[in-house]
């Protein structure tokens, strides 16, 4: 075997052991660099800048969540009130719920102005909290954009992208 | 308004429909694709070994490390049945690593001329067999790792028996001055590695249930929040007893890895610095003292900080190891001396603590960096699991388990390297030992288990094209 062929040998495993590097990397694309998330166009969003004003007032008994502060009452049940899978529920589980376009995400909503991890709710002792994970688009709850973790009242509108849902019991 | 009438709608809807999505195929026959390609680079090693070394290609050797193929296969083929959601990635970057410690393991067996049993390649190929049918009969019998949380104290019990096996007579043997290893006919085996994904247990285990004491409750010094003894109670009991263990028997990387494991299991369950704070605090002084009153520990920090000195480098136990590695790497350069063209045997224990500086050499920086690269992807892909978990059991034990595998890669590459002072702990997944393979593809079974866990997670997933028109006439 002459050096030659040696060499190339050599330096073709190395490309080769890389290679597996990348493909595994391309994998998991994903996750390093997060899906592309558009940002809500602008007409799309004044719609919603109203919304959330016709909103308390359509919920007029709005009231009722404030009467409930004796003591928390956790929701148990996550009702999609808008979006593509409108009406659907699920149950909460016992301690997180994470949300974003992810797999791995307990509530997976794919649509285009969805991050990978867009938000968490958490279960706080004082009630059922929503955490925004820095996503691209924001989460709104009842209008107001969530910058720290918030209590989220029942029966109040959580927005993540085109989906919004309210906690209930 | 137009919302009463869909509000309705919205009644009959909502208490019926569950929905449940499944993607599995997916995920699996992304990694029968990546598994192949694993194990056709550990092949192409093997093959390369042979012709750099010999010239020739021996068939018989190319034969085992297939039939080892066949076992990742049947693994991958078990996670199909009983784990499909698991991560694709986890078992071809492992199997990568598996196999280039094996061809470089088998390659100093052909500089030593040892063959049969007596070669360690052999030896790592039969143990790596062994392992990789226990991590298939960890993900059958472990079905769901919520059981391992019943189980923490009798994690706790075994983890400390398994550390005080070596001690007993009879079977406990001492190598190289340090007393880990047990001996049962022809087999050794080093029990405290089996220890390490026991105690991990027992940690994420406790700490689920202790956790809000720990760091809620307590007084406060020095802007720091102590926590009551009987909280931290049995974490210190367990804590100094393996500590104990470990400098009676003289393993300080062990104690260095479960220290570091203990500490950061607790700052992921609490979530307080003062934990970090208080740990290095403690590992500084007690490293310090042991510099100066254990000889063998001073030792290797004036091998550490003047490896080139002839006092260090001549005296018994110094630094000639150490500078033999770092002229080895200097050997192996940018792109290495090729497979089987290098001399990493002129290293002592080149196929177990020095494995990174044989594979320096003979691979290169080039080389070496695609190694560290996947040890940083396996270490990723074990947080990613740990983050993603639905229940804070299954995330710490993500959590520890993966930051196991990357403190081991850091004190030893770091020791290797001369980046800390060496302590003697394996690479995982590369380095000779039965132990030690037998231990890490539990914790990768482990971690695969968990994965799938987490990925039958979602309770809901909405697809949509997201159309904002549609949006907007539904809000109006």
């Amino acid at each position: 075997m002459s050096e030659l062929t040696l060499l190339l040998l050599r330096i073709a495993f190395l490309a080769v052991l890389w290679a597996f590097v990348f493909a595994i990397v391309y994998a998991l694309r994903s996750d390093l660099f997060g899906q592309k998330v558009r940002r809500m166009p602008a007409p799309a969003a004044t719609p919603q800048a109203a919304a959330p004003a016709a909103a308390p007032r359509s919920a007029a008994p709005a009231p009722r969540p404030a009467a409930t502060p004796q003591g928390p009452v956790f929701a148990t049940r996550l009702v999609i009130t808008s979006g593509a899978k409108e009406g659907l529920e699920i149950d909460l589980p016992d301690e997180q719920l994470t949300i974003g376009r992810s797999s791995d995400s307990g509530l997976v909503i794919r649509d285009d102005y969805t991050s990978t991890h867009h938000a968490r709710l958490l279960k706080w002792p004082d009630g059922w909290v929503v955490q925004d994970l820095d996503s691209t688009n924001g989460t709104f709850l009842d209008g107001n954009r969530v910058i720290m973790p918030t209590v989220i009242p029942l029966n109040t509108p959580v927005r993540i992208g085109t989906t919004s849902f309210e906690l209930r019991r | 308004m137009t919302d009463s009438p869909s509000a309705d709608a919205r009644a009959t809807f909502t208490s019926t429909i569950r929905l449940k999505l499944r993607q599995p195929a997916r995920l699996r026959n992304l990694e029968l694709l990546l598994v192949i390609f694993a194990i056709a680079i550990v092949l192409g090693a093997v093959a390369l070994v042979q012709l750099g070394a010999t010239g020739a290609i021996d068939a018989s050797v190319l034969a085992l490390v297939a039939g080892l193929g066949v076992l990742i296969l049947g693994m991958h083929v078990t996670m199909r049945i009983v784990a499909p959601d698991a991560d694709p990635l986890i078992l071809p970057i492992i199997t990568v690593l598996n196999g280039l410690g094996i061809a470089m393991i088998y390659r100093i067996d052909l500089a030593d001329g040892a063959s049969g049993w007596e070669a360690g390649g052999i030896r790592q190929i039969v143990w790596t067999a062994i392992a990789i049918v226990i991590a298939i009969g960890v993900l059958i019998v472990v079905r769901n790792h919520r059981v391992l949380q019943k189980y923490r104290f009798i994690a706790m019990f075994s983890g400390i028996l398994l550390l005080l096996l070596p001690m007993l007579p009879l079977i406990g043997t001492e190598k190289n001055g340090a007393r880990l290893w047990i001996e049962i006919g022809p087999f050794s085996f080093q029990p405290g590695e089996l220890g390490k994904v026991a105690l991990a247990i027992f940690f994420a285990g406790y700490l689920v249930t202790a956790r809000d004491s720990l760091s809620m409750v307590g007084r406060k010094f020095l802007g720091m929040q102590l926590p009551r003894a009987r909280d931290l109670g049995p974490i210190l009991v367990v804590f100094a007893a393996s500590m104990l263990v470990l400098v009676v028997q003289r393993d300080l990387g062990t104690a260095l890895l479960y220290f570091g494991l203990f500490l950061v299991m607790l700052y992921v369950a609490t979530g307080r610095s003062s934990w970090i704070i208080l740990g290095l605090a403690l590992f500084g002084t007690g490293a310090f003292v042991a510099s100066r009153v254990l000889s063998y520990v001073g030792g290797r920090v004036d091998a550490w900080l003047d490896p080139f000195n002839p006092d260090n480098y001549e005296a018994i136990g110094g630094s000639y190891q150490l500078v033999q590695g770092l002229f080895g790497l200097a050997n192996g350069g940018l792109i290495g001396t090729g497979l089987g063209r290098g001399r990493p045997d002129i290293t002592p224990l080149a196929e177990s603590d020095y494995i990174i500086s044989a594979l320096g050499e003979e691979l290169g920086l080039v080389g070496l960096f695609a190694i560290l690269g996947l040890y940083l992807l396996f270490v990723a892909r074990g947080f990613r699991i740990g983050f993603a978990g639905q229940d804070d059991f299954g995330r710490l034990l993500g959590v520890g388990l993966a930051f196991v595998i990357a403190l081991q890669v850091f004190v030893v590459i770091g020791g290797v390297t001369r980046v800390i002072p060496l302590t003697g702990l394996t690479t995982p997944f590369l380095a000779a030992g039965g132990s030690s393979l037998v231990a890490n593809w539990i914790i990768a079974a482990l971690l695969l288990r968990l994965s799938d866990s987490v990925r039958t997670q979602p309770l809901l997933v909405i697809e949509s094209d997201g159309e904002p028109a549609r949006l907007v006439v539904g809000q109006q």
